[in-house]
């Protein structure tokens, strides 16, 4: 697998740095910690918006620092949840009087770390909460796994609480407004191949040349199942089922409507994607609100993609709506 | 124990935790990612690096700052469960200069609360919980037959333990994802505690310090 690196140790630092140096006057960099933060953060009017996250997800979430969206991330390694300390001197940094949020997307580790690096920080008396963001419907809940995984939906979040605490609104309403998004967001994603972390150098897994891995992690776990590739209007009809019902949406509902990919997949595909699952959404009486077709949240070069639906009402839309502006810009 | 004891106790853990790496890591990858040994090692030289800059106000104050090493240090899970169990047997301590064997068996306690509530797991789900608990009962029971013997008697009674995993169902972590598949291999961080356990028992009568 041909690749653009160098020592494969120092690709998350040196991404970081690029990002840094293409943003001169909006954001800093904070080495130590993985940190890119907004340069005016943290703002003692505002809420600070805090994600973590592993990085090999770009532009999640490093990208997504900006105006409105995110005061800062701490991502740990390629696919690595941030280390504790990361978290605690992050939550330092960005500490307000208004508070501040820390975004998790749910996996164990990541809970884990910003678990501890809040206490931390509280004992140092900053404020901070954590909002667990859990939108994906391939990994049902149960007994024996933290529950369902936080995937691209987690844009429509950021892009919620962002939007709030840029108008002022306290911690306690920036939090209901996050859970309010990711109670009414789902997200199902679709790998056509394997992606190849730097330091492996190799495809995490095997996937045949006429199989598809329905219902893909954002790390390349495995899904629901393996299946057959199929024409790209039977694999949307697949995506949207599992999402539609799980809600479930229903006629009547309107909806924001995300294309993602996931690192390998040219933008035209995304939106023949894009057009099969708005002409379907339509058919079943869902009038889409918003539309989002880009890559938000990828996995390096994996291709494939993910769709999300997010219910929309007029405060989830006016803040989806309100103006917002990050290293990249995809509004 | 004093400060020096005390630190006999986390080197030790240190060094048999970097000398296992092989070993903790292939019990690991029975039914983990395998990451276990590699992760603990790779934590624990960071401390060992960091070790002559370490805070020695007071063994409670040692202990926290090698958690927080240990909490940021050590990649996956096992930092923050390992580290929660170093900071909070630190805060058990206080700012006590000399701990006696009902202030060990406490911080152990606290490091158990303290692990239920980070990992989200209790005795039963296949986990270091099952060698802990075993190992800091056994030590309070043989408290009064002196500090070689207590540690003796918990290094035996947390072998059976950890061995006795092997017959238990992964509920958490990793190897819980493979369900029943986990039964029949012991577990790898129970397991790690039994050897820890066992070198902390032969080094501390090779010492011969009182506490």
């Amino acid at each position: 697998m041909k690749k653009f690196v160098n020592d494969p140790k120092n690709y998350v630092a040196e991404m970081l740095e690029g990002v840094a140096l293409a943003n001169p006057d909006s954001l800093r960099y904070v080495p130590a910690y993985n940190l890119i933060m907004r340069a005016d953060a943290p703002n003692e009017n505002k809420v600070s918006i805090v994600q973590g996250s592993g990085s090999g997800h770009e532009p999640a979430h490093v990208m997504a620092v900006g105006k409105g969206m995110l005061d800062a991330a701490c991502p740990g390694d390629v696919f690595a949840a941030p280390p504790m300390d990361y978290v605690y001197e992050t939550a330092k940094l960005l500490s307000s009087p208004k508070g501040v949020l820390l975004l998790v997307n749910n996996y164990t580790g990541d809970r884990m770390a910003f678990d501890m690096g809040k206490e931390m920080a509280e004992a140092d008396g900053v404020r901070a909460e954590i909002l667990t963001i859990n939108d994906d419907v391939a990994v049902q809940d149960s007994t024996y796994t933290v529950g369902r995984r936080g995937v691209a939906g987690n844009f429509f979040v950021i892009k919620a609480v962002g939007a709030a605490s840029e108008q002022g609104a306290e911690l306690d309403e920036v939090i209901r407004i996050g859970k309010k998004v990711n109670d009414v967001t789902r997200t199902m994603g679709v790998a056509l191949t394997a992606c190849t972390p730097p330091a492996k150098g190799s495809p995490l897994f095997e996937l045949g040349g006429d199989e598809i891995e329905f219902g893909v992690g954002i790390h390349g776990e495995p899904g629901r199942e393996r299946r057959k590739l199929k024409e790209a209007d039977a694999i949307v009809d697949d995506m949207l089922d599992a999402v539609v019902t799980d809600l479930p949406y229903s006629s009547g509902d309107r909806v924001a409507l995300m294309i993602n990919g996931l690192g390998g997949t040219p933008i035209s595909e995304l939106y023949i994607l894009y057009r099969r699952a708005h002409q379907r959404l339509a058919d079943r009486g869902i009038t889409v609100g918003r539309s989002y077709v880009n890559e938000y949240c990828t996995s390096l070069d994996m291709a494939g993609a993910s769709l999300t639906l997010v219910r929309l009402d007029d405060e989830i839309e006016g803040l989806l709506n309100a103006p917002a502006e990050a290293a990249v810009r995809v509004f | 124990m004093s400060m020096q004891k005390t630190e006999f106790v986390v080197r030790t853990i240190a060094e048999t935790c970097i000398e296992n790496e092989k070993y903790f890591g292939d019990l690991d990858s029975v039914v983990g990612d395998g990451d276990f040994g590699y992760s603990l090692a790779r934590g624990f030289e960071k401390l060992l690096e960091g070790w002559d800059d370490l805070d020695r106000t007071d063994p409670g104050t040692f202990l926290k700052r090698s958690g927080m090493t240990i909490a940021s240090r050590i990649g996956g899970t096992s930092g923050p469960i390992w580290g929660t169990a170093f900071l909070r047997a630190g805060a058990a301590a206080g700012s006590a200069t000399t701990l006696d064997g009902e202030q060990v068996v406490a911080m152990l306690r606290a490091a158990v609360e303290g692990i239920k509530a980070r990992g989200q797991s209790d005795v039963g789900d296949k986990t270091l919980l099952d060698a802990l608990v075993p190992l800091t009962d056994a030590l309070e029971s043989n408290l009064t037959n002196g500090t070689d013997e207590a540690l003796r008697a918990a290094a035996v009674a947390t072998r059976e333990a950890a061995d006795a995993t092997a017959a238990m169902v992964a509920k958490r972590g990793r190897a819980a994802y493979t369900g029943e598949r986990s039964r029949g291999s012991v577990d790898a961080g129970a397991m790690a505690v039994a050897v820890l356990v066992e070198r902390i028992s032969e080094t501390w009568q090779k010492q011969g310090e009182p506490t």
